[in-house]
């Protein structure tokens, strides 16, 4: 009785295990194919997903993503495909009533139908519906290119042998694992042949032909020997020391015993080993993201690093080149500064030069005033009226000289000064000749100088006036200065250009060289120094005349000769007759 | 012809008596002298007034310049004006500046340089700019006078006086009831400036004032002025007639 107990349970551990063993090289024939059919369907997603697990082995989702395919496909070539995959999963998860319902949708003309019979019928075997199996797996057997389904017939005569083992008909469970014995032999598969060997040797031990039966087990004792898997090698054993208890032979079996313990404390280790190995592997894992993290992190700062170090040194760039322009600019700034002050100096000792000079004129034109009033008062009292008459006419003289000179320097402040007011209008030159002409009549008169006006009295120029008149009484007041007595002073004008006009004014006076023209035209702003100190002022005259003119938009030439007169040859622009 | 009114605004009698005599010598008729703003613009409204001279100072204040802004706004009263001034002050110039005409004068002027300074004023108010000195005209026209330069002085002749002009060459003789003259300007000139409804071109070289006709003889071509001028009348011209209201 004992006996025939651990024998069922040796065989129950058995049957399943020899499924599985077949289902790997199955699997992989169709798995290519299923891959193929997937590239073909590329757009049908949820097949591709299902496709996906299946070969990955996840049974819930690929129950999940083919009932998505079904629902949604009207596809019936992946129907089949998927209602196999579903009984497949089904069957792995072991609910085989289920896997047996799903399986029997997929229609007859499934390319794959050996391998729907061939899962019905391992589903009927765990379901202990042995002749139900029986039918399915002879199904298997009739199809003729087994090969190209990936099934090994072999296995097949396994399962078959298995079955009948189960339904107690000996004689063709002998007949189909003989037969599976001839053709596992010459393949050589260690561990199809060792669970044949198992149970052929349980066929023959259930009939208690034991003598068949030993050796088989001892063959299988020794292949479990050559495997590396601890749940064989325990079974091997185990079986071992059953059979030699049941020979009584105790103390061996008691080593089989043992050895078989041994096997399990080594599967349970392996279990643990493996559990541990995954722990570690995970500790590892996490331990590698920490690293990975930690690493990360320091990325990061050493990007943020570089980049302030950039930036600082991008900014520490622009200071340094916005330092050297300002100093540039400093630089260039104190060389201006300098050239000014230069100027300025220089322009400045003019001013004090021009202020003793004009202090020194007026100072003398005051003192001959006051020597001439002496006389005049001295005179009045000796009444004698011939001389009081020709003092008074000095005296005024002496007054219009200082004055005009004041004049002269109050017109030069202001045009240094910018305040001078400048307007340009027409006017009418021969009526403003005149009224110069007319404030000087008395002086001409004194000297006996003749004086002409010729100038056309059709010509308009364009200039301010009051700067124009400034001009003229200074060139007329030094015409009459350096003019002999019975000279002649003459302007006139030649109408040269159309849009020009030329004013001369000649005298028939000392003249002057040629040094002298030079000195007087020459574009300075300081005062030419004088020889002739008796007659000749500041030139401060000269100097206002030159800007005026200057200003006017107009020019000044000389021609002189010593000792012959003077032609001073002015040119204004004409008033533009159209408007 | 008249003399010209001159209406002198100037706070220092010393000054506005030199030049009272000056312009009086040169037969200019100062028709009043004010000495301040307030007084200026009293005589202003009464007096009949050709050219004003304002002293740009009063008192010390530049109400000179604020007479000339107060007669430039008010539409058609405004006169020809110089200012005198013996300042260079920039900002009194920006100011006066804006007033039109803007003419003026520095102190200390002479004779020649204020009847110049007139006569500019004269030219500027009316726009017929460089008139009086050039030698092919010496009348500036005006809306109610002719102003004509007589050697140095400046006359007036009032347009209402005027009976006819006759022009020969650059030359038009210019007849009034009372007397005769000749001014220099030209034909196209002289038509331009008078006002046509008024001054009618009867004849190539005559311009009839309309108001002074008294009867128009078409039989013989001939018209009749007031103190019995007998103009010629030509065809080309007649046209004039139509345009007359006459009575029938």
């Amino acid at each position: 009785m004992t006996k025939f107990k651990l024998f069922l349970i040796s065989l129950y551990l058995i049957i399943p295990s020899i499924l599985f063993s077949q289902e790997e090289a199955t699997n992989a024939v169709f798995n290519k194919s299923l891959q193929k059919i997937a590239i073909r369907f590329r757009t049908e997603i949820n097949f591709n997903k299902a496709h996906y697990f299946f070969t990955n082995q996840k049974w819930d989702s690929t129950l999940v993503y083919c009932m998505k395919q079904l629902n949604s496909g009207k596809n019936k070539e992946l129907d089949d495909y998927c209602h196999y995959l579903r009984g497949n999963s089904f069957r792995h998860l072991k609910l085989f009533q289920e896997a047996k319902k799903e399986l029997n949708l997929v229609t007859k003309n499934f390319v794959y139908y050996p391998l729907v019979n061939k899962v019905l019928g391992e589903s009927s075997s765990e379901l202990k519906e042995f002749k139900k199996a029986i039918y399915y797996f002879n199904e298997v057997e009739k199809w003729p290119n087994l090969d190209n389904q990936g099934i090994k017939i072999g296995g097949i005569y396994i399962d078959l042998g298995v079955c009948y083992l189960h339904l107690n008909q000996f004689e063709k469970a002998e007949k189909y694992l003989l037969k599976s014995k001839y053709l596992l032999e010459k393949e050589n598969n260690k561990e199809s042949l060792f669970l044949l060997y198992t149970n052929i040797a349980n066929l023959y031990y259930i009939q208690f032909k034991d003598k068949q039966a030993i050796p088989y087990f001892e063959k299988g004792y020794s292949l479990s020997n050559k495997i590396n898997r601890f749940d064989l090698k325990y079974r091997a054993s185990k079986n071992m020391s059953v059979v030699e208890e049941n020979r009584g032979d105790f103390k061996q079996a008691i080593v089989y015993r043992k050895e078989s313990e041994q096997w399990k404390d080594s599967l349970n280790d392996q279990n643990k080993v493996w559990a541990v190995a995954d722990f570690e592997k995970k500790f590892a894992v996490a331990q590698k993201q920490k690293q990975i993290k930690v690493l990360e992190v320091e990325n990061r700062l050493k990007n943020s690093q570089r980049n302030w170090l950039f930036f600082s040194a991008i900014s520490l760039l622009l200071l340094l080149t916005a330092g050297i322009y300002f100093y540039a600019q400093k630089v260039k700034n104190a060389k201006i500064i300098l050239l000014q002050k230069n100027k300025l100096d220089e322009l400045n000792a003019t001013k004090d030069q021009l202020f003793s000079i004009v202090s020194h004129d007026l100072r003398s034109s005051v003192n001959a005033l006051k020597t001439s009033n002496a006389k005049l008062s001295a005179t009045l009292e000796t009444k004698n009226y011939d001389e009081l008459n020709q003092l008074i006419i000095q005296n005024s003289g002496i007054a219009n000289g200082a004055y005009s000179l004041l004049d002269n320097l109050l017109h030069w402040a202001l045009l240094q000064t910018k305040q001078l007011y400048f307007h340009k209008e027409s006017v009418h030159l021969f009526s403003i000749v005149q009224q110069i002409e007319y404030n000087y009549k008395s002086l001409l008169l004194e000297k006996s100088i003749t004086f002409e006006n010729s100038v056309s009295r059709n010509i308009f120029i364009f200039v301010d006036l009051d700067s124009l008149k400034i001009v003229l009484r200074n060139l007329l007041d030094n015409a009459i200065k350096f003019s002999n007595e019975n000279g002649k002073i003459s302007f006139y004008s030649v109408e040269t250009h159309t849009d020009f006009c030329q004013l001369v004014l000649e005298d028939t006076g000392l003249g002057m060289s040629v040094n002298t023209i030079n000195e007087l035209l020459a574009d300075n702003e300081l005062l030419a120094k004088k020889s002739n100190s008796e007659i000749i002022g500041t030139g401060l005259g000269m100097q206002l005349c030159k800007q005026m003119i200057k200003k006017n938009d107009g020019t000044l030439a000389i021609e002189s000769e010593v000792n012959k007169g003077t032609k001073m040859i002015l040119s204004f622009p004409k008033t533009n007759q159209n408007g | 012809m008249d003399n010209i009114n001159v209406l002198i605004i100037e706070d220092t009698p010393e000054q506005s008596d030199a030049l009272s005599k000056v312009l009086l010598a040169n037969k200019y008729n100062i028709v009043g002298v004010a000495r301040s703003y307030t007084e200026a613009l009293k005589l202003f409204y009464e007096l009949p007034i050709d050219i004003i001279v304002i002293d740009v100072f009063l008192d010390g204040k530049p109400d000179g310049i604020t007479f000339a802004e107060t007669i430039n706004i008010i539409p058609n009263a405004s006169k020809p004006f110089v200012f005198l001034t013996s300042s260079q002050d920039r900002q009194i110039f920006e100011r006066a500046k804006l007033t039109k005409p803007f003419s003026f004068l520095m102190k200390p002027f002479n004779e020649l340089e204020i009847l110049y300074a007139l006569e500019m004023a004269v030219e500027k108010f009316y726009e017929q700019n460089n008139v009086f000195l050039s030698e092919e005209q010496d009348t500036v026209i005006s809306n109610d006078y002719l102003f004509i330069k007589k050697k140095n002085a400046l006359k007036k002749v009032a347009l209402n006086d005027i009976l006819y002009i006759e022009v020969e060459e650059r030359y038009c003789n210019i007849i009034t009831e009372k007397e005769k003259f000749v001014i220099l300007i030209s034909l196209t000139k002289i038509s331009d400036l008078l006002d046509k409804s008024k001054f009618i071109r009867t004849h190539r070289n005559i311009i009839v004032n309309s108001d002074k006709i008294e009867e128009i003889i078409l039989a013989d071509n001939l018209i009749i002025l007031k103190g019995n001028h007998k103009i010629n009348l030509s065809d080309t011209y007649k046209d004039f007639i139509k345009k007359m209201n006459i009575l029938s």
